[in-house]
């Protein structure tokens, strides 16, 4: 009966998804369609075929989450819940059966903290990713859609605020325990976008491997290559990498700390051989928007020819140059060497001049 | 000896404003480069100072560029047009430094109100304040806010090579800094250039 009312109330069915889910938004693809809970609250229960069929869980299906559905009984034999947060809330633990990892780290964030305080608007799981539309956000478009007002409160206080938004993941400071890196991303700036590969014509793994000899990871000159393959020679509009201060793992990105314990310290990432700077990887978007990363040595951030491998990423000591720190200590000696010099030489000529005079 | 009025006021202002300006740039850019071996104050102590320090030392060197632009002074500044008395003049000057300022010889520089720079301050101060003092003030403020002057760094190839630039001219002025008052030293008494930027006055031979 349920697959005879889906069938007639289904619109255009989408190729990418399974009869069953197909089904599934043949109800559920309807406008109107919403559940009453105790509290008078009502949830809207459309699900936006489109975007579920772009979302990282497309390919499980309905069923993966929805499991508790018995076709037999639905919509009938429906759980009820008091309000939707406790519905959100309940329904995390679908969430922990897939993400256990993440839920660990989760559990000793701010985030968890509040919600055991009881407050209404700590986020659960669909709060930060959402539920049918599950896309790999930035942590920053994740983050600024509850804290709108996090910028304006870093200008109170942080240097370069704006850059630092854009450039560092929030979590690298609110995440204060967790591993951070610098992910060098390719960024094209004929469409001011992030590169991306598109579905169907994988590149940068294969290219990556290719130029990285000994697959330890790009040397300096290894990134020279690479880069110079991505744009061969005449190209108008050369893509380059950018760097980014990211978490090693975005699992970790669940632990965020009270902002209290967040980063606040410049010299954490500002010194050479910070903490940040000794992982880096290059990457590009894959088609899905993940990352596609390939490792790199940490010697590239401040090798002389990142000058032109790297000429749009630049951070003060991370990316610290030993050529110059070279170049500097020569003018040190050379600046007080030469008036000492000079001094003994005429020093030494003092008895001629006073003979002359 | 005889006095003759050679560094008007607005020019010893701009003068050791800049050099303290310079020597506090110098200090936080090191203690900015070398957080990690270097504690004489909080990295974001020494990036608020070098940003202030930054701009009071723009704005002086406008007191310098609007004096010189601005009266007939600017004739030190004027190159010599003859490139061979330039370079007879300035080997000579090396000479002296290299070789007769040891043996007692005299300073082949005469100077005088129109012409206190001998041949190899004068190409030096030409460069040094046309090119590299603007130089190190454009990428020190394209460092300072590099989101609103994005466009800027990316017409000057990215913010490694503004860094770079900026970097290699503080290498620069760091060795100018400790050069200079040797070389300032080297008048008819060690104190003589000194006082005459403080005073105005240099004592040249009659």
């Amino acid at each position: 009966m349920l697959l005879a009312a889906a069938l007639m109330f289904a619109g255009p069915a989408s190729a990418a998804l399974t009869d069953g889910d197909n089904a599934c938004l043949g109800c559920h693809g309807q406008e109107g369609l919403q559940k009453t809970f105790g509290k008078g609250e009502s949830l809207p229960l459309r699900v936006d075929g489109a975007a579920f069929e772009g979302s990282v869980h497309a390919p499980l299906g309905c069923a993966a989450c929805h499991s508790d559905v018995e076709l037999k009984t639905h919509p009938a034999a429906g759980k009820s819940f008091d309000s939707v947060r406790a519905y959100s809330v309940a329904k995390a633990a679908v969430c922990e059966q897939c993400h256990e990892d993440a839920f660990k780290q989760h559990e000793g964030s701010v985030h968890a903290k509040r919600m055991r305080e009881g407050s209404a608007l700590a986020p659960t799981c669909t709060g930060c990713h959402g539920a049918h539309a599950v896309t790999p956000k930035t942590a920053y478009q994740t983050c600024v859609g509850c804290h709108s007002a996090a910028l304006a409160a870093h200008q109170q206080w942080l240097p370069n605020a704006a850059l630092h938004h854009e450039v560092v993941s929030c979590a690298a400071c609110h995440a204060p325990a967790a591993l951070r890196m610098v992910d060098l991303r390719l960024h094209d700036p004929a469409t001011k976008t992030w590169a991306a590969e598109k579905a169907g014509e994988p590149w940068f793994e294969k290219l990556a491997r290719s130029v990285d000899a000994n697959g330890n990871g790009l040397d300096a000159r290894e990134l020279l290559d690479l880069v110079k393959r991505i744009n061969p020679a005449g190209s108008a509009a050369p893509k380059a990498f950018r760097g980014r201060i990211e978490l090693r793992s975005n699992v970790e990105a669940h632990r965020l700390s009270d902002k209290a314990a967040a980063i606040r310290a410049c010299d954490v990432c500002h010194r050479e051989g910070a903490e940040p700077f000794r992982n880096v990887v290059v990457s590009v978007a894959g088609p899905d928007g993940r990352p596609l990363r390939h490792a790199a040595q940490q010697e590239i951030l401040g090798a002389a020819s990142a000058v032109v491998s790297l000429p749009e990423f630049y951070a003060i000591g991370g990316t610290r140059s030993p050529l110059l720190d070279v170049l500097f200590v020569v003018a040190l000696l050379g600046g007080a060497g030469f008036p000492l010099g000079h001094m003994a030489v005429r020093w030494l000529f003092r008895k001629y001049r006073a003979s002359r005079e | 000896m005889q006095r003759i009025y050679v560094h008007p006021l607005p020019v010893r202002i701009w003068h050791w404003a800049n050099a303290l300006g310079f020597i506090a740039l110098i200090l936080t850019g090191v203690q900015i480069r070398y957080v990690d071996l270097i504690g004489l104050m909080s990295f974001r102590a020494a990036v608020s100072l070098h940003n202030w320090v930054g701009w009071v030392l723009v704005g002086n060197f406008f007191i310098w560029l609007g004096f010189y632009l601005f009266t007939d002074k600017i004739r030190v500044y004027h190159p010599e047009l003859s490139p061979v008395k330039h370079f007879r003049d300035s080997f000579r000057q090396l000479q002296y430094y290299g070789y007769g300022i040891f043996k007692g010889d005299p300073n082949p520089h005469h100077l005088s109100a129109y012409h206190k720079f001998n041949a190899l301050q004068s190409m030096a101060y030409q460069i040094i304040m046309l090119l590299l003092v603007p130089l190190q003030f454009v990428t020190g403020v394209l460092l300072w806010d590099l989101k609103r002057f994005s466009g800027a760094v990316e017409f000057f190839g990215g913010v490694r090579v503004v860094d770079t630039v900026h970097v290699l001219l503080f290498i620069f002025f760091t060795a100018f800094i400790l050069v200079h008052p040797y070389l300032a030293s080297l008048g008819h008494t060690p104190s003589a250039h000194f006082k005459a930027m403080i005073t105005g006055y240099e004592e040249v031979d009659e």
